[in-house]
């Protein structure tokens, strides 16, 4: 008996066991219990609200919403919302982040100070007083009435109005993912033609392509445009507000600027570990082939540069999605205040709590996936020597 | 960078007067040196002496502070295109081979031919078979780097430099980083190149290689050229008493 409890094997099997099991209480419990406090306060669980009607509004939905619509349909403008917040924020601070972690990296020694400061400021300020700061100076901006007009668009204290297609809501989908083809295919026949084209004539059918799918984007736009309106709506004052176009609220527009440039000084400084994570060997041999510093960084450099970020990049795109929560602070409806305020209208905590994060769960184990397989494809193969 | 031997007397590689430093510290202290076209030179000397520093001036991967380069009848001046016709002309071999590790052999042969010469790819392709073939290991050529021994990556570095269709080879410690068992293999692909008439400058501490190949060897110390003789007299009747210490150090055991 003594010597079977020293078996190690024996030993490992107890413990997971005990583990399993000791967890497997621990949850039961849980929903014990919560069943009983929601009974007493005479709460019904289960997900029957969905299908009821809010009863409140949002003040920025990129689908239609009323008071009318049902819980569901409220999440679901949710999810958008914050999807929609979170590839704005992400583009532009991997945008910010390249431009700083550049400088930092350069040989010149006025681009690396700005590049050291501006990450030591950015990021070393809580986000939060980031969004209150950008949402302060953009509600302070001039009244419609007083705003300047560049391009068609209109930058004032209740929104950024930019010009839109007058086009249908399936035209308008259809046409994104037209120009998401043109710059997804160029891409997919670089790496599908490694060694079986010419560079010269890839270049070529990748442009085409390119062409291609844009122009498809147009004649989509083109055709699903509405009846007897201009192809552009654009803004115009109205009495004393802006109509027509597009509004961008000063909560989003407060909330994409902070997430762009907190998230992009801490991108800059992964940006700035990948480039210096390639070997100086593999630049000298480029360059003492006769290639020039430019092809020395996009044909060298650059590609294993990214190979080096890129794990470190999807986490923090991970958590920069999860940033977007912030949104309560200001007011911007994304799935974390639709959840807030259908705890407050509904009492339904725990199936909403449920459902955020099942949301965020699907969010970013996606995003996860997607960096996983990219990482695999890029990965450099067999054993690396560090030169 | 055309190379018309009109000229009776224009050697391959004409260095005068080099100086270099580091900071303070002086790398290299008015060394001259001249290669003749066809020439095989060996450079030898302790670490730290400035053979690597020499021979990295000569494709400017280290900018000289004073004196003149001289390489297939250009001076190595400031100007871009300078350079990188120069560094067309003239190939090089690391200790670490520095391959490119994420395109296979194949492309790491093919991209500069490619690039730099604009060379077509099926041209390009050719050229690269053809010197793998030469190093002994056209069956790598889909592999990655990474999946090659030291001894292959480092053939394929040569096969790399060569295909360039370089005039001069430059050696930089080239089995310094390799197994004993991969160091042969390495050194029989430079015999063969050496036999073939290419110019070669190869800093190296194979005593072997040196006297089998070189036409001159060269001892270096404290950022100076010691000593310069063919092999024989190098290694039996050297005069200079830092190179028969160095001698029997290295030969010693």
């Amino acid at each position: 008996m003594v010597s079977l409890l020293r078996n190690q094997k024996v030993r490992n099997a107890l413990l997971q066991v005990l583990y399993v099991g000791s967890l497997a209480a621990l949850v039961l419990a849980g929903i014990v219990i919560a069943r009983r406090n929601l009974a007493e306060q005479g709460i019904t669980s289960g997900f029957d609200f969905l299908y009821k009607s809010t009863g409140w509004d949002v003040n920025f939905s990129l689908l239609p919403a009323t008071a009318n619509d049902p819980y569901w349909w409220f999440f679901l403008i949710g999810i958008i919302n914050t999807l929609f917040l979170g590839s704005v924020g992400l583009v532009l601070a991997t945008l910010v982040g390249t431009i700083v972690g550049l400088a930092r990296t350069s040989s010149n020694e006025l681009a690396q100070l700005l590049g050291r400061t501006y990450v030591d400021i950015f990021r070393n300020i809580p986000l939060i007083l980031q969004v209150f700061f950008w949402y302060a100076i953009i509600t302070h901006l001039p009244t419609p009435r007083a705003a300047h007009e560049a391009l068609g668009m209109f930058l004032t204290s209740r929104g950024l109005y930019v010009p839109f297609p007058n086009v249908g809501g399936i035209a308008f989908a259809a046409a994104i993912l037209a120009v998401i083809a043109a710059i997804a295919l160029p891409i997919w026949i670089g790496r599908t033609s490694r060694l079986s084209q010419p560079f010269g004539e890839r270049l070529g059918i990748q442009l085409a392509a390119a062409a291609t799918a844009l122009t498809t984007a147009a004649v989509i736009l083109a055709l699903g445009r509405l009846p007897d309106l201009p192809l552009l709506d654009f803004p115009a004052l109205q009495g004393l507000n802006l109509k027509g176009g597009l509004r961008i609220p000063p909560e989003f527009s407060a909330l994409a600027i902070a997430i762009a440039i907190y998230g992009g000084s801490y991108i800059a400084e992964i940006v700035r570990g990948g480039f210096k994570a390639v070997g100086k060997g593999q630049m000298e041999a480029a360059l003492s082939l006769g290639l020039s510093p430019w092809r020395v960084f996009t044909l060298v450099r650059l590609p294993l540069a990214l190979r080096a970020m890129l794990p470190i990049l999807a986490n923090q795109y991970v958590w920069l999605m999860k940033a977007t929560t912030m949104g309560i602070a200001v007011g911007f409806t994304d799935f974390f205040m639709i959840v807030a305020l259908t705890i407050n209208h509904s009492g339904q905590t725990l199936e909403a709590i449920g459902i955020l994060m099942a949301g965020f769960l699907a969010i970013n184990l996606s995003l996860a996936a997607v960096f996983n397989r990219i990482n695999k494809a890029i990965a450099l193969k067999g054993n690396q020597l560090r030169g | 960078m055309t190379a018309n031997s009109t000229k009776p007397h224009r050697p391959a590689v004409r260095l005068e007067n080099l100086d270099k430093y580091y900071g303070t510290f002086h790398a290299l202290r008015k060394v001259n040196l001249s290669v003749e076209r066809g020439e095989r030179i060996v450079v030898c000397g302790p670490s730290g002496s400035g053979k690597s520093t020499m021979i990295r001036c000569i494709n400017r991967l280290e900018q000289h502070n004073g004196g003149k380069i001289t390489v297939l009848g250009t001076e190595l001046n400031d100007d871009v295109a300078n350079i990188e016709g120069i560094r067309r002309e003239v190939g090089m071999v690391f200790q670490h081979f520095n391959l490119f590790p994420h395109m296979t052999v194949m492309e790491n042969c093919m991209i500069a031919p490619m690039i730099v010469r604009k060379r077509p790819r099926a041209e390009a392709e050719a050229t690269a078979r053809q010197y793998l073939q030469k190093v002994r290991i056209p069956e790598q050529a889909m592999k990655f780097p990474g999946q090659l021994s030291g001894g292959q990556q480092q053939r394929v570095a040569i096969a790399r430099a060569l295909c360039m269709r370089p005039q001069v080879m430059l050696f930089d410690e080239p089995t310094s980083a390799l197994d004993p068992e991969m160091i042969s293999e390495v050194l029989d692909v430079m015999v063969t190149l050496a036999s073939e008439g290419m110019t070669m400058i190869c800093v190296t501490h194979e005593m072997g290689f040196a006297r089998r190949v070189a036409d001159r060897v060269i001892f270096m110390d404290g950022g100076e050229i010691v000593e310069e003789a063919p092999p024989e007299e190098f290694f039996t009747a050297s005069r200079n008493e830092r190179t028969r210490q160095f001698l029997s150090q290295v030969l010693g055991h």
